[in-house]
């Protein structure tokens, strides 16, 4: 490779990481902007705007909401991704390639068309739009991420571990419970974060699956059809530094569990 | 070797009496549980099958369950039925799809679309995950790594907004423009393919970027240095030895853009105009306006999949893959 | 102390496993062929062969984690054909030693006790002991990954050992140390299957292993066994090629019998006639047979020995092996066989390089069946 080259690729790199993080830091300075108007240049600075949000009852309570959506369906998710991961894990039969194909389904299909169906099923089975219907819809979606993280992780326990706890007098169930699991415990810190990151950013599924009540990405969407407000910064901003410390969070777990094994 | 010989044997019935024993031992040792586990576990296949039954529920019940109830709908002449009345078979709302332009043209627009933006976004993070994966030293990939990972985590609304906030007739792109005397008044991005465009890029580029990186890490820098003892220049070096050796993550890559693009509402909704309506705008149209036009979403949606789906397994056929990597 | 430390309810030399006519098929293969074997109490058993040769799928089929296709386990006295391994008092010592990474050693040792239902003072007093014994005390609270080969093999020794089981299992568990501390730790478990009286059955495909420990061995080769004996039987009367190909290194003597009596046989080999012993029945004469001798079993002088019993040879290379020294030596003509022999080093210079002769004890020469 010539050093130009390597020059060209280093710029090309940095200027990528200006486009990810340039629109995300002007959002967050727009929230400072001491105006109810969006749009530069800012003149005037308030921090009005973000101690507003931690005052309004409403965003609180979406914000509430969202989040208890999100925990419901990341524990729902770990519990069934794992049942799912340790079933297709260690066992071999005929149409294993198919029970995969349809465990990672609801991860390919376009974001559009799983909220319709996920819809249209959850009239089907009489579960009237809102927060029951909104956690299972995360739930399926969610469960091939956990089911993808466990099974990666379950391939690297030694089979003679679980023989080990057998041989010692567990049965199937308290081997499961003795053994595998704390050994699956940081990949299910890590899918858990990244669960909980999937159900409280989601939006097209909690917009099409809810009821009156929105959740905090609804809710975002709702208040910029009527136009943009620093509000919207402020809330997007908070959720943004949420998301992240928790993104943070959750890989370093994932990469000490590769350290671990 | 003088210590005391361990008491191995002897203890018997009389030590599972005292108080003081682990909840697994007791559970273990209890006889419900016993004559229960006995039950249960008696043999190898029932044991599998117990393992079996609710994971195969969970994927054909709540993973395919969705899909196959909105192809079912999108045949009735109905939904939700009235009253007293069955609905009947039809493939209207299917044929329905191609009678006007209004839904055809956002089919083939968000295809469209699709194709443009995963080679965009190919061409745009390869060097960048080259980049990472060949010049950064090792120990400090994963710190570069993880700087491009944080805006990933950020949901798709919110960075749709902060896009807004960056391509607005007031934002940060025309303001610099003004400033440096090149536009006197706002060139108007938004609302526009360019800034959906730019949006949906910005949403994406990390599930091409990934895939690239892990593929490109893998190829031992030995490789190419054996091509360029060979005499291969840089270009053929990357032509023959770098490229084809990545092919596995641009295949994949490509295919996650693909699909993902495809599925976006809120974007175009917020970042879009009215000449640039997608495919999921049109689809969502059914479910938002009035109840009765259920199958003709469920109709279009299933199109849409059937597409994207198929669409997806021909290039990753072209590709040379066949199955997911992980099952072997 | 050795005798009455640990009493188990069968005495010592009763059949404490019978494996009756035990199959085991994976497939088109058969792992294991109609094995019939008895295992008595306090003996220390080794299974040894190549890999593949069915001695883990035995040892597999006794811990529960497979179920034979014909034939029955039954431990003292119970058809335990059907249970799992957690219903069997048979513990093993995995060749990964399987120690649960997320407990201590102590935790670890206890965790068979706990799962049968003991009391805490109990397990605590049982695991101290087991600790003790194995020289862990030290280390009771490390964790798995915070100990040496040698240490974990002693912990996985302990854990084993805790439930008080029947019979112990031992899965080459000494595959991952090595080569100097595998000779000791060698010794160190002989040592503790006496003091404790368990039944050990050890699977190895190392011979030096095999012959160090064992009480007993038995020979396997494709599914089958080849023979089974002490290690001096196995070592100086292998019955088939195979267990003394396997075994050390010998010197195979090809030649035709000559007939005899009483397991002794005689071979004509290039015209010499050798004594050989027999195990099984004699061939008949003018069969070509095959016979073992062991590289230490031949003698070499420097002069022809006073009772006129050696054959004279010379010596057509010398590999020198630090203590030992291997000869290669032409026996009668130019093309004449060739015998090897081992000697010490010191002695293997007195040796003239043209002229020697050889000898041994008849004994020594074993015939093969095969």
């Amino acid at each position: 490779m010539t050093r130009h080259t390597r020059i060209l690729m280093s710029v090309i790199y940095w200027a990528f990481i200006v486009y990810l993080f340039v629109p995300l830091v002007l959002m967050v300075m727009m929230g400072f902007k001491d105006s109810k108007f969006i749009g530069f240049p800012i003149r005037g600075w308030t921090l009005e705007w973000y101690t507003g949000i931690f005052q309004d009852a409403e965003v609180l309570s979406v914000f509430a909401y969202s989040m208890t959506i999100a925990i419901a369906s990341t524990a729902l998710s770990l519990a069934i991704g794992t049942w799912v991961a340790c079933f297709l894990g260690p066992n071999r039969f005929r149409g294993k390639l198919i029970v995969f194909a349809l465990t990672c389904l609801p991860a390919v299909i376009p974001g559009i068309i799983s909220a319709i169906s996920l819809r249209i099923y959850a009239r089907a089975l009489d579960i009237e739009p809102g927060m029951l219907a909104i956690i299972l819809g995360h739930t399926v979606h969610n469960v091939p991420f956990v089911a993808l993280v466990v099974m990666a992780r379950l391939a690297t326990l030694p089979p003679s571990h679980i023989e080990a706890a057998r041989d010692l007098g567990a049965d199937s169930i308290v081997a499961f419970f003795r053994v595998t699991l704390p050994y699956l415990i940081p990949a299910l810190v890590g899918a858990g974060i990244f669960c909980m990151l999937l159900s409280f950013d989601d939006f097209v599924r909690s917009f099409f699956l809810g009821s009156y009540e929105p959740t905090l990405p609804v809710l975002i969407f709702a208040m910029l059809r009527s136009g943009m407000s620093p509000e919207i910064n402020a809330i997007s901003a908070v959720v943004l530094v949420l998301t992240a410390v928790l993104g943070l969070w959750a890989e370093r777990s994932m990469r000490r569990l590769n350290r671990g094994s | 070797m003088t210590q005391s010989e361990p008491k191995l044997a002897g203890v018997g019935a009389a030590g599972t009496a005292g108080g003081g024993r682990s909840l697994w031992g007791r559970l273990l040792t209890s006889e419900v549980y016993q004559a229960l586990s006995a039950v249960l576990f008696k043999t190898q296949r029932r044991q599998f099958w117990l393992l079996a039954s609710f994971p195969l529920f969970w994927v054909f019940f709540a993973h395919l369950g969705p899909i196959l109830r909105m192809f079912w709908i999108s045949f009735l002449d109905a939904y939700p039925p009235s009253v007293g009345q069955t609905p009947e078979l039809t493939l209207a709302n299917w044929t329905k799809f191609f009678e006007e332009a209004i839904f055809v043209m956002p089919y083939f627009r968000t295809l469209g679309f699709a194709l443009v933006l995963t080679v965009s976004t190919l061409v745009i993070t390869y060097p960048v995950a080259y980049f990472l994966a060949k010049h950064v030293r090792r120990n400090r990939q994963l710190l570069f790594l993880l700087i491009l990972l944080i805006p990933f985590w950020v949901g798709e609304i919110v960075r749709t907004y902060a896009i807004m906030i960056l391509l607005g007739n007031n934002g940060a792109v025309n303001l610099i423009l003004k400033s440096l005397g090149l536009v006197d008044r706002p060139i108007p991005f938004m609302y526009t393919s360019f800034s959906l465009s730019v949006g949906i890029i910005y949403l994406t580029s990390l599930y091409m970027l990934l895939p690239l990186y892990s593929a490109l890490e893998k190829i031992p820098n030995n490789y190419l240095e054996a091509a360029a003892d060979l005499g291969a220049g840089s270009w053929t070096r990357f032509r023959r030895v770098t490229l084809p050796l990545s092919k596995e993550g641009i295949a994949s890559g490509c295919t996650l853009v693909f699909l993902i693009s495809t599925g976006y509402y809120a974007t175009p909704v917020l970042l879009g105009g009215p000449s640039t309506t997608v495919f999921s705008e049109t689809i969502a149209g059914f479910f938002y306006v009035a109840g009765d036009q259920w199958p003709v979403g469920a109709a279009f949606a299933s199109i849409m999949l059937i597409t994207t789906l198929s669409a997806a397994a021909i290039f990753l056929k072209l590709m040379g893959r066949s199955g997911p990597g992980m099952l072997r | 102390m050795t005798e009455a430390a640990a009493k188990t309810e069968v005495t010592a030399g009763e059949t404490i496993v019978h494996l009756e006519r035990i199959t085991k098929r994976f497939g088109a293969v058969t792992a294991i062929d109609d094995l019939d074997m008895r295992i008595r109490a306090g003996e220390f058993i080794t299974f040894l062969g190549p890999s593949g040769c069915g001695k883990s799928t035995t040892l597999r089929i006794l811990g529960g984690f497979e179920t034979p296709d014909e034939g029955r386990v039954v431990i003292d006295g119970e058809d335990v054909t059907a249970r799992p391994p957690n219903r069997r008092d048979v513990n093993m010592v995995f060749q990964d030693y399987a120690l649960f990474p997320h407990m201590s050693v102590a935790r670890n040792i206890a965790f068979g006790l706990e799962l049968k239902g003991r009391s805490k003072a109990e397990i605590v007093e049982q695991t101290d002991a087991l600790l003790d014994f194995l020289q862990l005390t030290g280390l009771k609270d490390r964790m798995p990954d915070q100990l040496s080969g040698g240490q974990r093999q002693r912990v996985a020794l302990a854990r084993a050992l805790a439930p008080d089981p029947k019979l112990l299992l031992l899965d080459e568990p000494l595959g991952a140390l090595d080569a100097k501390l595998r000779g000791q730790v060698q010794v160190e478990l002989k040592q503790i299957q006496k003091r404790t009286g368990k039944t050990f059955f050890f699977v190895t495909h190392d011979q030096e292993e095999a012959l160090t420990m064992s009480d007993r061995i038995v020979v396997m080769n494709n599914g089958r066994v080849e023979q089974d004996g002490t290690p001096e039987e196995l070592y100086f009367h292998p019955q088939s090629r195979f267990v003394a190909e396997f075994i050390g290194e010998t010197n195979l003597i090809e030649g035709i019998a000559r007939g005899g009596d009483n397991g002794s046989l005689v071979i004509d080999w290039n015209g010499v006639d050798l004594h050989g012993t027999v195990q099984g029945p004699m061939p008949d004469s003018g069969a070509s047979v095959t016979a073992a001798l062991r590289l230490e079993s031949v003698v070499c002088h420097a002069a022809k020995p006073a009772n006129g019993r050696a054959l004279a040879g010379r010596v057509v290379s010398r590999i020198f092996k630090g203590s030992r020294t291997t000869l290669d030596i032409r026996i009668g003509e130019e093309d004449g066989a060739v015998v090897r022999a081992y000697m010490d080093a010191g002695e293997a210079e007195g040796i003239a390089q043209d002229q020697l002769w050889v000898s041994w004890d008849s004994s020594r020469l074993s015939v093969l069946r095969d």
